[in-house]
């Protein structure tokens, strides 16, 4: 990645990323804090919510987006080997983004929009935040429409020829973002910035919630894709080894993009404006979703144990031992893949249709998507920057061994800080409250994990900052020693020469997602305009 | 290593992660099954 330019562009785009999680992981350590109650000259609602806010923003749209885009255009030039089509353009959608960022910030950080990140009417923010998060979103389209620019021009020019992996996936992440983000962004358009500006007096809550549905699920794929890229593209080289099947992972991302996206409601089993039948219809599609992930666990730890085995690992489990631990990509990626299962288990419980009862609306939520997204997807993202960072910056990192202790206490805090928080959803305590005002047995004995929780952010906010102070030194390092590394990626035991055209386009799964949309999510949606649900009309009008 | 103990390696099914993903499978089948017998259907 010789292109000074592009690099350039990537590390803006990664330096907005990590900034706001560092900004992020401070506002957490402070709500962990205020939650437990221990400081009382911390108690305050108003702020909290604000910050849960933030916090939100900070890391589920800003980090991901920035890094998604700036990793997407690593991938599409390495990978391809060709100029960035049009970077004005990506400069471009990087400005817009921010621009939104800076203009949800306001109304975040002044208590104006403290919605909790989500779009659940009846709670409103004010309209720049919505005008903000639209311009991140256009930002992104945009990235989208790059990485589609680019596949299809490769593909004209390499009639027949496998599209590389990582391409095919970045690509296919694109996809599905354009689909995902489409829900929100009807629900944003025609319904919360009307109604925050006071075009409308009322509108329908059934329809909003049924909107941010179609993104709340696949949005969380668009964040663990690049992850999964790094599982299968990164991994198994670092290792040692070889990828154990191109054509798996393939399958992979394709079952990932098309069944991450017909299946919302499992967010809405205990919601009353759909039927249960379709709940239904989404939780068994859910499960689905959970094979690729199965499929990525068992290709991810086979391309391991290859490499363990080659580097003299024997017997069954002796090449765990024998694998580079040292290195940060393979440390990161075993971390990675306890936490899924951990975590996996976690969404599992969640999507059982009768069993959700029983952790809805509870601690559990928290604990279970901090496990999977600031856990699992989180700790690929630091090892995909420490391996870049010194491709883009031309300079070694400063320390391999600050980086490992960053990555071995981002575990460590992030199980001290969920395993707690999932115990208290099983004890009872709700999500989305800013302090426990009561006395009473019940709530006493949510103390020592709530004091667990604070001890686990500490680690975590620690962890951070190191992270922060790694990438920081590393490309402001005054040292003359220059770095010419170049990304690589792993081969597949079996080379790939020609491909099914199914596992190399997507204008099949296109279709495919659309059909699955239409059955999905057609009569559920237009229901709220067939039937007078609340007495407000679905737009509002 | 030798060449052959390479392409053995290579093409040995991978047994190991077999048996470990049967573990991680087989422990998340037992754990739901802790949840939902051992504490949701014990609080009705």
């Amino acid at each position: 990645m010789n292109d000074a330019a592009t690099r350039k562009l990537v590390l803006s785009h990664l330096w907005v990323a990590f900034l706001a999680f560092a900004v992020a992981c401070v506002l957490g350590e402070y709500q962990v804090l205020e939650r437990s109650g221990f400081i009382t000259a911390l108690d305050s609602p108003s702020v909290y919510f604000a910050s849960v806010s933030t916090h939100g923003v900070l890391m589920a749209f800003v980090l991901t987006t920035f890094f998604i885009m700036g990793f997407g255009y690593t991938i599409a030039t390495t990978t391809l080997k060709q100029p960035l089509w049009n970077k004005p353009l990506a400069w471009l959608g990087f400005w817009v983004a921010l621009v939104g960022v800076v203009l949800a910030a306001i109304p975040l950080l002044s208590g104006n929009a403290s919605v909790l990140y989500t779009f659940y009417p009846p709670i409103v923010a004010h309209v720049a935040f919505y005008l903000g998060a639209t311009l991140l979103v256009v930002g992104s389209w945009v990235w989208c429409a790059i990485m589609l620019v680019m596949f299809l021009q490769w593909k004209k020019a390499h009639v027949g020829e496998p599209v590389p992996l990582a391409m095919f996936a970045t690509t296919m992440n694109a996809l599905l973002w354009l689909w995902t983000s489409a829900g929100v962004a009807v629900e944003v358009l025609f319904q919360l910035i009307p109604w925050s500006l006071g075009w409308i007096d009322t509108i329908d809550p059934g329809l909003a919630r049924t909107l941010f549905a179609w993104t709340l699920h696949p949005i969380v794929y668009f964040w663990l894709i690049p992850a999964y890229i790094a599982f299968y593209v990164f991994v198994p080289k670092q290792a040692g080894g070889y990828l154990f099947s191109d054509e798996m992972a393939r399958l992979a991302f394709i079952v990932l993009a098309v069944f991450a996206l017909p299946i919302g409601f499992h967010h809405l089993y205990m919601d009353p404006e759909q039927a249960k039948g379709w709940k239904l219809l989404h939780a068994i599609g859910t499960f689905v979703v959970a094979l690729p992930t199965l499929v990525t666990g068992f290709t991810v730890i086979a391309s391991l144990e290859i490499a363990g085995r080659l580097r003299g690992g024997k017997g069954l489990f002796g090449w765990i031992l024998s694998l580079p631990w040292t290195n940060t990509m393979v440390l990161s990626v075993i971390l990675s893949l306890l936490m899924l299962i951990f975590g996996g288990f976690g969404g599992v419980v969640n999507a059982s249709y009768a069993m959700n009862a029983m952790v809805h609306n509870t601690a559990w939520v928290p604990g279970h998507f901090h496990l999977i997204f600031a856990g699992t997807t989180i700790i690929m993202y630091f090892a995909v920057a420490y391996y870049l960072w010194p491709i883009l910056t031309k300079k070694p990192l400063v320390s391999n061994s600050m980086a490992l202790l960053q990555l071995w206490t981002w575990f460590i805090g992030m199980s001290v800080l969920t395993t707690p928080w999932h115990v208290l959803g099983l004890l009872g305590q709700p999500r989305r409250i800013s302090t426990v005002v009561y006395n009473n047995l019940l709530t006493l004995a949510w103390k020592p994990y709530e004091f667990m929780m604070i001890f686990g952010g500490l680690i975590l906010l620690g962890s951070a900052c190191l992270f922060v102070y790694v990438l920081a030194k590393t490309q402001f390092n005054t040292s003359s020693e220059t770095c010419t590394d170049e990304l690589e990626f792993a081969e597949p035991i079996h080379a790939v020469t020609s491909l099914p055209e199914w596992l190399n386009h997507f204008t099949l799964w296109n279709k495919v997602i659309a059909v699955l949309m239409a059955i999905s999510f057609g009569y559920p949606i237009l229901q709220f305009f067939f039937m007078d649900t609340t007495g407000s009309s679905p737009w509002g009008f | 290593m030798t060449e052959e103990e390479r392409k053995l390696i290579l093409e040995s099914p991978p047994i190991g992660t077999f048996a470990l993903m049967s573990a991680v499978i087989g422990g998340m089948v037992i754990a739901w099954l802790f949840l939902y017998y051992g504490v949701f259907l014990p609080r009705g």
